[in-house]
């Protein structure tokens, strides 16, 4: 675990180079502190490292599954071929800064931060499954999609079925 | 141009209206051929659609219009289709494929009460209407059993025969807000084309909670299932048949349709006797673009009436924070109703309304409004959680009176096949403004009895449109300020009939389409009767 996230940033690309590592390499102490279930986790690349912590700071989950969070990495990266870059400079900042997960939105909006698309891109993509916007928008996950997730032990997903006819005239927890 | 194709009954539209007229005509024996804009689309596909749409709350997501019969859609940008005029934008969504709107609708099968037969004798507004609602209630009874409507008693309409099924079961959430409101307000099970049993072959409700915009299940019936059945009745159901005119023969008699294919290539249909049932908009459209030198203003026209007195129900609603755990989401998505403001001497002066209770599921509305805010972490499924149980919404149900001035033309665009495309003019005039300042003391007092904080009133001058075409072919006895007769019957054109929700006169406070369907079945049994097909068997509802 290093102070700052201060890699080659070439490092992940050089032909012949092993390039999974695991997250904590990646992290500081204050973002190993908000996502300590992570520091395990293998990913492919510094870059994918980036989005995984990222993604586990704003999700606030004590898992993400990793094929999707491939999935939604691959689809960020089809939109802007600079997410992984901006991924990574968002790490940075939150790892110099020590910024508070519910603080973060507001601080790049209030600095006019150039990486303020990139929390609520990430936030769509896990919460809603949705990535881009506008007639780019596309679904990349639904009944997986993390809000979908968070309710699961009182609600299904819209098209699933709740239950048994009149089964959800009881108190639901 | 040769006649491909003639039958004895020629039904433009093959939705729940006009394809269940289709399908009496052809039970009585007639050849029946439906021309069909759209295209088919299986219920499979539609709900693959929804579940992988990036915009879940825009019910037209899963219905893409086809290139070459175009519908509105406004998301995620306008296609432009229906031009709006204003001075307030009508943003009008219906769906042009095989079954057409009620693939995405919320089921919602009310009558009207029998005060909305005569607004204008009772409370000199509006009109009153040719017939009056016994006279409509056995068709009432022949569409609900068609379509399979639960309901309860309570809901001031009166009725010779029960509902074909018991209230489908009521939400936790409604019980806790009808039990609250209490003796304040009478909360009541809306009345719906949804099974609380096994019927007709389709199964009981089992609360998917995306009726709108496809119940995956079939537990709520469609005009999907309309033209289902009236193909298995015999009727000939063409797709993708765009019909662009109407021709008639010298003694104004209608003599054939023209429609496009997807390549434009146009064909010719003949028939005895035309009913257009292409719905509020599209149907006036046609009539519209039907001009002739015999009829330079359109078929069913010479009252300069076609298109005129739109109407819908516009509404305004409240969103707020209960104080106790509800959980919207669980069971059908609109349950439940207020109906005490649907007619009294106050139509005099202001719009009634009914007070509805969504139960659609908060979770994705409130994840946009946290993700808006910028709540990450542990926050978030704490904050999701709260909203997605606490948050109610009640909206009002306004009714439109008829005015000449809000109307569908054709504009000076084109459609991509080259047909003008239809063009609205409305606005919201005092009486609904008025009857939505009144609704105002029932938001705040619904909100009070449910311990409500964060009350979220929509934004002033805004209003949410309901697709509840109206008006637009309206019937009447007097053919200098209506359309068609109270038959349906276009007062120029003998064989000329009019189906769906645009011959409605007036639109009540209730969903239009069980409205629409009765009226029509109603003019089915007239139209076999008159035209001596086979044997006229009386509506089920009768007797």
């Amino acid at each position: 675990m290093s102070d700052q996230n201060t890699a080659p940033q070439n490092e992940a690309n050089s032909p012949g180079v092993t390039r999974r590592c695991l997250l904590a390499s990646i992290l500081t102490t204050y973002t190993a502190s908000l996502i300590p279930w992570a520091l395990a986790q293998s990913v492919d690349d510094r870059d994918q490292g980036a989005f995984l912590a990222v993604s586990a700071i704003i999700a606030g989950r004590q898992t993400l599954d990793t094929h999707l969070a491939k999935r939604l990495y691959d689809a960020l990266v089809a939109d802007d071929k600079n997410f992984p870059a901006m991924a990574q400079q968002l790490l940075t900042l939150i790892n110099t800064r020590k910024i508070d997960p519910l603080h973060l939105q507001r601080v790049l909006d209030t600095e006019k931060s150039p990486l303020a698309g990139v929390p609520r891109a990430i936030a769509a993509a896990w919460f809603l499954g949705i990535v881009g916007s506008g007639a780019k928008a596309r679904c990349v996950a639904y009944e997986i999609a993390l809000n979908a997730v968070i309710v699961s032990d009182v609600l299904k997903p819209p098209t699933y079925a709740y239950g048994v006819y009149g089964s959800w005239i009881a108190k639901p927890l | 141009m040769p006649d491909l194709v003639a039958a004895d009954f020629v039904v433009i539209g093959s939705g729940i209206v006009g394809s269940t007229v289709a399908r009496k005509f052809a039970q009585a024996g007639a050849s029946v051929l439906i021309l069909e804009a759209g295209p088919r689309v299986t219920r499979a596909e539609i709900v693959a659609r929804f579940r992988n749409s990036p915009r879940r709350s825009d019910w037209m997501s899963p219905y893409p219009p086809a290139p070459w019969a175009p519908h509105p859609i406004y998301q995620p940008e306008s296609n432009n289709y229906l031009v709006h005029a204003g001075p307030y934008p009508y943003e009008a969504e219906y769906i042009r494929q095989v079954g057409g709107t009620t693939w995405h609708w919320a089921a919602h099968a009310w009558r009207n009460v029998p005060n909305d037969f005569r607004i204008k004798s009772l409370y000199g507004v509006g009109v009153d209407w040719p017939f009056g609602y016994d006279d409509l209630e056995p068709y009432y009874q022949e569409a609900e059993e068609l379509m399979g409507v639960s309901g309860a008693p309570n809901t001031g309409s009166p009725r010779e025969k029960p509902f074909p099924m018991e209230p489908v079961a009521e939400p936790y959430a409604m019980r806790r807000i009808r039990e609250r409101l209490v003796p304040a307000y009478e909360v009541v099970t809306n009345t719906t084309a949804r099974n609380s049993r096994t019927y007709d072959g389709r199964p009981a409700c089992c609360g998917n909670n995306s009726c709108q915009p496809i119940c995956p299940i079939d537990a709520q019936y469609h005009g999907g299932l309309a033209a289902q059945a009236a193909e298995t009745a015999g009727v000939k159901l063409v797709p993708n048949a765009n019909v662009y005119r109407l021709d008639h023969d010298e003694r104004g008699r209608v003599s054939a349709a023209l429609y496009y294919d997807p390549d434009k290539v146009s064909h010719r249909v003949a028939g005895k006797v035309f009913v257009v049932a292409a719905n509020g908009i599209e149907s006036p459209r046609l009539l519209l673009l039907s001009a002739s030198d015999k009829f330079p203003r359109g078929l069913a026209n010479s009252s300069d009436m076609v298109g005129r007195n739109l109407m819908d129900h516009p509404s305004t609603s409240l969103t707020f924070d209960a104080d106790e755990d509800l959980w919207l989401g669980r069971g059908p998505q609109s349950p439940s109703s207020i109906g005490i403001m649907r007619d009294g001497p106050f139509r005099a002066e202001h719009a009634p309304y009914r007070l509805d209770f969504t139960n659609i599921s908060r979770v994705d509305g409130a994840t946009n409004a946290l993700i808006a805010q910028g709540v990450y972490g542990d926050e978030f499924a704490r904050r999701l959680r709260y909203s997605a149980a606490r948050e109610l919404n009640v909206k009002n149900v306004l009714e439109v009176l008829p005015d000449p001035d809000h109307r569908i033309t054709l504009s000076d665009q084109s459609d991509p096949m080259g047909i003008p495309k239809p063009e609205t003019h409305y606005s919201i005039d005092d009486y609904t403004r008025k009857g939505h300042e009144r609704s105002q003391q029932d938001f705040r007092r619904i909100a009070e009895l449910m311990g409500g904080s964060n009350l979220r009133f929509s934004k002033e001058g805004v209003y949410a449109n309901n697709q509840h075409i109206c008006g637009t072919l309206s019937m009447g006895s007097d053919p200098s300020t209506s359309v068609c007769d109270q038959w349906a019957r276009a007062h120029d054109h003998e064989n000329l009939y009019l189906a769906g929700t645009g011959v409605l006169p007036t639109c009540g406070t209730c969903n239009s389409t069980e409205n629409g369907l009765a009226v029509a079945l109603r003019t089915a049994h007239h139209i076999l009767a008159e035209h001596k097909v086979g044997r006229v068997p009386a509506p089920s509802g009768s007797g």
